[in-house]
């Protein structure tokens, strides 16, 4: 345990600057793009003011607006940090295999359950994506302040943080309203890179010819997950089934595929891996 | 003792290993010395549990391979295997929280005695500098195996006289030592038992110091015998 806690600490440590880069990135296109539209908006009702005397017919600004109007500058750096974090869930073993310190004799040699190696992968990747998603959060806590400080009041219009996150299509699908939706999203991606740790085990294990195992492996998993909503179907009136059960069935062959992926995984680092 | 049973090894449709058996005995210094590609490393990775074998058995003083195996065995593989972001020290400390065998005061010593500067990052080493922080990391644990792959190759002169001055002193004495090479001459009188290896197989298995004294025949006549019959 004590041990696991440590290859998390490292895992983390590795990629702190990374991070850093992309919270940064978040952060300043974001503000950037905010204060841009608010300052062109601003001036276009001062502007609008001063040529006929009344504001505009659609004054009020309100954040959620805002964001409406800037989903560019909003959604890029959110899905380059995506981008970036499904690049790093395969360079967080690759990297420790190539170029000139090949880290993984080392890690398969320390005096702990190669699992360890595995699961404080797992956290760490899991902790990036939490601490992004956190990130934003406070984030849009500190573009709403930049709001109410750019925009007069008397233009104000006050709204909450939830519209303002529905307000932009990629901010929604990130932070969902519901907490069972966020539970799906982040359980699927969660899953997805369970089964991309093995699939990039069995590459590791078995080299050339892996590749096409690892293929037929992802392939497989892809498959028992979308065949109950494909066979049985979930919006369908005459299905044979009720909505409850397809989504019972779904759950458990998505329980099935993460422990099917992680033994494997465990199982591949301990006997089948090779440097 | 390192008891290598039978192993096997496939690689590419060949076997690089073919009913390999030999032990490396706790107090000597074992050599396996073969041409390239003779299956050296392959034999050391396979001991650390680095690479699979398809039959055969490795003990580790009667116990097969498990995490605990990491304790009293160390590797010093033939090229530094830490991350080059990370200081000198940095390494050390990894070790440090890692091992229980860690020997601070060790790992101290050699330090001094080669000289290294452990505020430098590792992806800055010369080659030789970092062949002597990879013996560092391999040494000073207080193992009581230690595995060694081409300590010596690519290393200056007085490097390698340093290295040599650390074979012959206490930190190896106790020890078991299975170490490979393809240049045997400066290593010849160091050791005490020698295994010669040729396309994967074992040529030749024998004690050097009753060869020399029974037989009058240096290594490298032996292997001379074995190579070129």
């Amino acid at each position: 345990m004590n041990r696991y806690l440590k290859l998390v600490h490292m895992e983390i440590y590795r990629f702190r600057y990374m991070l850093a880069i992309l919270m940064g990135l978040t952060a300043v296109c974001q503000i950037v793009g905010l204060v841009l539209y608010l300052n062109s908006e601003v001036q276009y009702r001062y502007s609008h003011f001063d040529k006929f005397g009344q504001w505009p017919d659609s004054n009020a600004m309100s954040f959620a607006r805002a964001l409406f109007g800037t989903q560019g500058w909003f959604a890029i750096p959110v899905v380059l940090c995506i981008a970036a974090l499904i690049l790093y869930a395969f360079l967080i073993w690759y990297r420790d295999w190539f170029g000139r310190s090949t880290f993984i004799y080392r890690l398969l040699m320390l005096p702990t359950a190669r699992r360890h190696i595995y699961l404080a992968k797992l956290t760490a990747l899991i902790t990036f994506i939490f601490a992004l998603v956190g990130f934003q959060l406070v984030l849009l806590s500190l573009e709403k302040w930049i709001f109410a400080f750019t925009v007069p009041a008397e233009l104000t219009e006050h709204s909450y943080i939830a519209e303002a996150i529905e307000a932009n299509r990629v901010l929604a699908t990130l932070l969902p309203r519901s907490f069972e939706q966020f539970m799906y999203a982040y359980g699927i991606g969660i899953m997805a890179v369970i089964v991309a740790f093995t699939a990039i085990l069995i590459e590791r294990s078995f080299r050339l010819i892996g590749i096409v195992y690892a293929a037929f492996y992802v392939a497989a998993c892809l498959l028992a997950v979308v065949f109950p909503i494909y066979t049985f179907g979930i919006d369908r009136s005459n299905a044979y089934l009720y909505p409850e059960e397809v989504f019972g069935i779904e759950c458990l062959i998505c329980i099935l595929v993460i422990s099917v992926s992680v033994w494997l995984g465990f199982r591949l680092l301990a006997k089948k891996i090779t440097v | 003792m390192i008891e290598v049973r039978n192993i096997r090894k496939r690689y590419r449709m060949r076997y690089v290993l073919q009913d390999v058996s030999f032990t490396a005995e706790k107090g000597q210094i074992t050599c396996l010395i073969g041409m390239n590609g003779a299956g050296k490393s392959t034999i050391l990775k396979a001991i650390m549990g680095l690479t699979p074998v398809k039959s055969g058995q490795i003990l580790i003083d009667g116990q097969p391979l498990g995490k605990s195996v990491y304790e009293k065995v160390a590797f010093v593989p033939d090229h530094l295997t830490m991350p080059l972001g990370m200081k000198l020290s940095e390494g050390l400390r990894f070790m440090a929280d890692f091992y229980d065998s860690w020997n601070p005061q060790r790992a101290e010593e050699l330090i001094r005695f080669f000289k290294l500067d452990t505020k430098e990052r590792i992806g800055n080493l010369s080659k030789g500098t970092a062949a002597k922080f990879n013996l560092v990391l391999g040494l000073a644990p207080n193992s009581e195996y230690v595995l060694m792959d081409e300590p010596f190759s690519g290393i200056d002169m007085f490097s390698r006289e340093m290295i040599a001055e650390v074979f012959s002193s206490e930190l190896i004495e106790e020890r078991g030592v299975l170490l490979t090479t393809h240049e045997i001459g400066e290593m010849e009188h160091l050791i005490d038992r020698a295994v010669i290896m040729r396309d994967g197989k074992i040529g030749m298995d024998f004690d050097c110091e009753q060869v020399r004294s029974e037989e009058g025949k240096s290594v490298i006549d032996v292997m001379r015998e074995v190579y070129l019959p």
